[in-house]
Formats: C-alpha cells, structure tokens, sequence
C-alpha cells in the first residue's frame, strides 16, 4: 500500500526546480510537462523531465509526469521520454473516455517493448476534467490495470460546467462522482489544486472536507501544503491506540492460526484491519496529528 | 548531427544555463563555458558538454554556456535542447540522449 | 509551485499599434529616469496583478528601454524580462544582440547574458550577447594584419561610390604602407550592401597596397551607430557616434595595427560633419587606455566645381540626371545604378518589341559607361 496524500506539482520547464525539490516531503512529485510549460519550452521542458526523472535523489520517490494530450504535436513525445526514462506514472490528462485510456496505453506498451522495460511496468493516471469525465469516471477507473488512481482536476471542469471556483459546491457532484468510481474501481483518488497558497485556512477546511469524503490525497502546487497536508491526513492520538490494538489483535488471531479476529470481545472484520493499517502507515509518515 | 542555424536553450536563472549553439565559424568543435562557479567545476561542465555533443553527433559547432550552478542533468537536458534546435535532424535517437 | 496571485504575465506588444501599452511603459521608464525611444518595433511587457511592472524593448537586434518597477526590484525581474525579449529576438531571426545601458548598470545586464563592449564615458554602455563576438571578429582580423609602420583605414558606407571615394582612397593608399577599406554592412542604404561592396571592390582593384573588408556589426551599423541610418529623425546628440568611435579605437584598430584614419571633408551633411569632429576627439583624445588613431581629413575632389559626394549623386538620381551623375561616378556604378536603381527606366527596357522607349532611355545608352552588354 502506497501512501499518496500529496502530489507536488513541478513545472517541468524550471531547472532549478526540478534539480531541488527532492528535499520536500512529498509522497509523490508530478514534473508537468502540460500547463505549466509555455508553448516555446515544451521540447527543453522534456528534456529536462527525462534527465530529472534519472537522477538518483529521486531514484526512491514516485515519480509522475503530467504530459501533453496525445492530440497535440508534444504529446507521443512526452511519452516518448518519460517511459524511456523510467516514470513511475504518467498522467494523462483531459481524459474523457476509457478510450483515451487505452490509446495512451497502447502508446505506452508499444514503448516499453521498444526500449526495453518491463510490459505493464509504466502505471498510468488520468486526470478528469470536464463533464463527460466526470460520467464516465468508472469506465475511465477500469480501462486498463495500468491504473493507479483518478484525479479531479478542477480549471477546466468548472469551465466545462459554465461555472467557475467558489466555496466548493461547484465540485460538490464531481468530487462525489470520481471518488466513487475510484473506490469502485480500487484504485486512488486525488482532489483538485488548491490556488491560493497564502490563504492557509482555506487550504485546511478544504483538506479538512475531502479527508472526510475519502479522498487518498490532493495534486499541491508549492511545497508549503505538503506539512500541512500531511499533518492534516495524521490520525488522532486515539485513532492510532485503537489502531495499534487492533493491528495487535489481528498478529496475534495469526499467530494462533484463528480464522476471526477478535477485539474487547467484538469480532473485527478485514477493511477495519485494513483501515487500522492504514492508520498506523499515516502516523509512521507524519505521526500523530498536531 | 548538422549544426545549420542558430539556438538558444535555458535560462540564466540559478540552477539552470543558458546554451547558445552555432553553425562553426571554422572547421571543429569551439566550446566557451562561461560560469559562477568555473573553478571549481568549469572542467566537469565541459566534460559533461563535450560528452553530450559526441553523443549527438555534433562534431562542427560553436557552443556557448552561461552556467548558474546548473546540475549536470540540466547541462545535458539544455545542450540536448539546443542542438535539436540547431539541427536538421527529425526525429530523435533517444539512445544518444541517455 | 506557482505562487498564485503573484504570478508574472509577460506579452508583445507593438508600440505602433498599440498606444495604451505605450504609454503605460513612456511612464515605467519615467519613472527609472529613462527615456523612450523611438523605432522599437517590439516591447516585452510584464504584468503582476495587472499592474506593468517591467518592460524591455527590441529595436532589430538592439535591446533598448529596459525597465523594472522600483516596487519589484531584488526579484530578477529584469533577469526574466531580457530573458523575454532575448526569445523574442530569436524568433524574430536576430541570435546576436547588443543592449544599451547606463554605466551604472552593467552588473545588471552581465547578470543577463550581455557582456560590456565599449562605454561612452558616464553616458551609455553597449553591451552583447555572447562573451567571444569581438574577441572572434579582432581574431580574425588579426589574420590580415600588416606589420608596417603607417596603416590607414577608411570606414565607407559608398551609397553609392563615387569618384570622390576613390580620391580618399588614393590619397590615404599612397600616404600609408598599407591601407584597411571597410565598407559599411548595414542594409539599409538606397543602394544594397551587395552593390556597394562589388563596386568599391571594382573601384579599387587596381590599388596593390589594401585590403578591402566586409563591414561588420561593430562599425557604423545599426547597433553601435543607429543616428548614421536616421539622420532625418534629428537624434544626434553628443555621444551617439562615441560608441562606434570608441570601438574602432579599442578593438579594430590595435587588431590591425592601424595608426591612421582617413576621412574626406564634409561640406553638405550635417550628420557626417559632427561624425568628423567627433572622430578627431574619440579617436585622438586621452578618453581611452587604447593607443591613439590619428585623423586626416582629405579635402574633396570636386567635379565641375562642386564637392563630390554620394548624397548628390542620390539626389541626381531622383531626379533622374544620369548625365550629372556619369560625370561623378565610375562607369561601373553609373551601370548599377541603370541597372537596379532606376525603376521608371527599367521598366521602359521591359516594353514589348516595337513599343516606343522612352526617350531618356536612348539618351542613357549614349553616355560615357552607359552600354549595358
């Protein structure tokens, strides 16, 4: 189980950037090859990506590149460099079909036989952000095994929806929608950026809100969110007691070779065991929520 | 790799270079490493130029750098950049820019 | 990692076209104590929350009124507007770039790629873009270099050449153990730089002791001497022609070892009268650490009574006076200018077979150097 609570975005165009930001905490850094890189950079911006996605300071973290669309002229290039050069994921982003998914994964194998890496090793992400993304969320979740997660990605929907960002009720339905194809599909959900990086309130009541919905974690845009992120996603000092007791339960019903597990005489099932891990895999990470 | 116009990749924001790739102005390879810290590491930035300029192919360039600290990732990511621009090449061997 | 709000929002504006933007960035450069010049043809603008807070400006390959708000300084935003408008040029085609400055603010420019030329002391800098663009062009110049005690030079634009230019040259040729003729590169002159520099080269062939060179950026061109292209806009102040001046003085002269600078008297053009006076003081004067270059103006050759110059030769050929003009002009430049520079005439060569000619035409054929085999 891969801890995803944040997602540094790195624009990919920005040396300096991408030679430092290994020092932050992020669980995982997304190198953006799309918005963030102007047209006039987009074949530097790749270059860079390929040789940053090398270097031995990430050889350890997840690495995730947001490439251009696979309609325009830098997309199969991206591509391109990015499986060459060992992502852990590539994003796709604007999907609005399972169709799009398996385009870019017959891209992707047809890549990795080319230069040699492992079949199926190149995990894909797809990032929705328009209407009919939002639909067919669970068809894009399932379209291929490749999948790790969906991301709601909140610029171009509100857009799409003929509304823009307010207090969150504009995404209420979307994030609702994603989040469930994804827990459907069993694979992770991300949220949406959020802007305003010195408006830190806003930023905690928003995480405070797709915590509690059940979102894996949020796409960042500077690394001052990745503490707070974090801290936020931390268990409560009781969540993790009750956590240890029933992880301890569960090692101990093994050890006797039991088939339930039993806590305070109540039987515990396996997601609350798998929650109770979870937990504690949060509390490592950050500790106890502060 | 043909060197047939004039490029220009990077930025001279810290971290980064700013390479600058001619057609030769005489027969070979003339290189000018221009950085903060070229005493200490002005000979590894031109190893890492040269290397990535044989490795292209490039054999008839003049090559300019303005060096701000850049790590040699960005070095080979900018000097890749640059000469693809300069080039008449089409596609890309990507084997070269490993 | 964007900062949000704070984001910077660079453009291109053309300043012909659009007068807010103009008058927007007229106002940043009042405010740093700066002018703005005319004949920029693009402006890199950059905007933080609307508000203009740094701008640049390309004027070909010259990067001109350069700009950051006082508000916003110690941010690198002058880093990242020549870095704009350092992408523009290059779109635009032009890779090597020079930038004017204050003295004061060189540390500035050299922190932006640009590297110091020449200053014209407490006044104005230039800059380039590349750390060997002088150095390259004095190694090669080197090359030609003539270890003889008295080398002349004569710097000529020839639009067109006359046989006033080939009196200067004569005279500076047989004064001198050898003489260094350089012909003005820029294009902008009614006659183009390929005919000027063919008939110069006809028009000297015969001289055994000279070298003949191809302008360069670094003399009398648009980046080191813009007023000499622009002499009816009436921007000549005191110091437009010391950058050019200066340069010949530290670069191309001690390259070549020339002691000696050939100048003819200028009896009509204003513009080129001040240039000869100036030359006398940058070129002689203790202004530089460079070794002097001595200045001798030879008194024009006349035709008929009157001074030859190239000026009256253009003036001649408005008005179509080839009679006039073939008495000042070699035959070969009176042929180039039948040839590409008298259109109404041209087209009369281009009447079908049997169409009446145009009367001066037949005259034309029947001057001295007239033929046209």
């Amino acid at each position: 189980m891969t801890l995803r609570r944040s997602m540094l975005f790195l624009p990919g165009s920005n040396a300096a950037m991408l030679s430092t930001a290994f020092v932050f905490e992020a669980d995982s850094f997304m190198f953006d090859l799309e918005d963030a890189v102007s047209l006039r950079e987009k074949d530097t911006a790749r270059l860079l990506v390929y040789h940053a996605l090398k270097m031995p300071a990430y050889a350890k973290r997840e690495k995730v590149v947001r490439i251009n669309p696979l309609s325009t002229p830098f997309g199969r290039l991206d591509l391109e460099a990015v499986v060459r050069a060992g992502v852990d994921v590539v994003r796709l982003p604007k999907t609005d079909t399972a169709e799009d998914v398996a385009d870019l994964e017959t891209e992707v194998e047809r890549i990795e036989r080319a230069c040699g890496r492992e079949v199926g090793s190149t995990r894909l992400m797809a990032a929705i952000e328009s209407a009919s993304g939002v639909v067919n969320a669970l068809a894009i979740a399932k379209a291929s095994p490749r999948i790790m997660g969906i991301a709601l990605a909140g610029f171009d929907y509100v857009m799409d929806m003929q509304t823009q960002r307010g207090d969150g009720t504009e995404l209420f339905y979307a994030r609702c929608a994603v989040l469930h194809a994804a827990r459907a599909a069993r694979v992770d959900a991300f949220d949406v950026v959020f802007g305003d990086v010195n408006d830190e309130a806003g930023f905690l009541k928003e995480v405070d809100l797709i915590k509690r919905l059940g979102f894996t974690g949020k796409s960042l845009i500077n690394p001052r969110q990745i503490e707070l992120l974090h801290n936020a996603f931390a268990p409560a000092q009781e969540e993790v007691d009750y956590a240890r007791r029933v992880v301890a339960a569960a090692a101990q019903a093994e050890e006797k070779g039991l088939g339930v597990v039993s806590l305070n005489g109540k039987m515990v099932d396996a997601p609350v065991i798998a929650m109770a891990e979870r937990v504690l895999q949060r509390a490592a990470a950050s500790g106890v929520r502060q | 790799m043909n060197i047939v116009r004039d490029s220009i990749a990077g930025t001279l924001e810290s971290n980064d270079l700013l390479v600058k790739v001619s057609p030769a102005q005489d027969e070979g390879l003339e290189l000018h490493v221009n950085s903060e810290v070229i005493h200490q590491f002005g000979a590894q930035i031109e190893a890492v130029v040269r290397e990535t300029l044989s490795r292209l192919g490039v054999t008839n360039a003049l090559v300019l750098i303005e060096d701000k600290g850049a790590l040699d990732c960005s070095i080979r990511a900018r000097v890749q950049a640059a000469v693809l621009r300069a080039s008449d090449a089409t596609g890309i061997d990507w084997e070269a820019l490993s | 990692m964007s900062e949000g709000g704070d984001e910077l929002d660079f453009s291109v504006v053309d300043p012909t076209l659009d007068a807010g933007e103009r008058a927007a960035v007229i106002a940043l450069l009042a405010e740093c104590g700066l002018d703005y010049e005319e004949n920029i043809e693009a402006l890199v603008v950059c905007r933080r929350e609307g508000r203009l807070v740094a701008c640049a400006g390309l004027e070909c390959n010259i990067v001109k009124c350069v700009a950051t708000c006082p508000d916003y300084r110690g941010e690198n935003l002058s880093l990242k507007v020549v870095s704009e408008v350092v992408a523009l040029a290059h779109e635009r085609g032009h890779t090597h770039l020079f930038l004017y400055t204050r003295p004061e603010n060189v540390s500035v420019f050299a922190g932006c790629g640009f590297y110091p030329l020449v200053e014209a002391p407490g006044y104005v800098t230039v800059m380039e873009n590349t750390p060997i663009g002088i150095r390259s062009y004095c190694n090669r110049l080197k090359a030609l270099r003539k270890d003889m005690p008295r080398i002349g030079s004569i710097v000529m634009n020839a639009n067109p050449f006359t046989y006033g230019h080939r009196y200067l040259v004569e005279r500076a040729a047989e004064a001198c153990d050898w003489l260094h003729l350089f012909v003005v590169a820029e294009d902008v002159s009614l006659i183009s730089y390929r005919d000027r520099y063919a008939l110069v080269a006809e028009g000297v062939k015969d001289i055994t002791n000279l070298t003949l060179h191809h302008g360069s950026q670094y003399m009398i061109s648009r980046a080191t001497f813009s007023a000499y292209f622009f002499k009816e806009k009436g921007i000549v102040g005191d110091c437009v022609s010391a950058i050019d001046l200066l340069l010949f003085r530290n670069y191309i002269a001690p390259a070549l070892g020339i002691t000696h600078r050939y100048v003819g008297t200028e009896p009509f053009c204003a513009t080129t009268l001040k240039y000869n006076e100036d030359m006398k003081y940058w070129l002689q004067a203790d202004v530089s650490p460079a070794a002097p270059v001595a200045v001798v103006e030879v008194e024009r050759t006349t035709a008929t009574g009157v001074p030859i110059s190239a000026s009256e030769v253009r003036r001649l050929l408005r008005n179509e006076r080839f009679d006039r003009i073939a008495e000042i002009v070699p035959p070969a430049t009176l042929d180039v200018l039948l040839k590409n520079y008298a259109p109404m005439r041209r087209r009369s060569v281009e009447l079908p077979p049997g169409a009446s000619e145009a009367e001066g035409w037949q005259t034309l054929a029947s001057l001295p150097g007239g033929s046209r085999q």
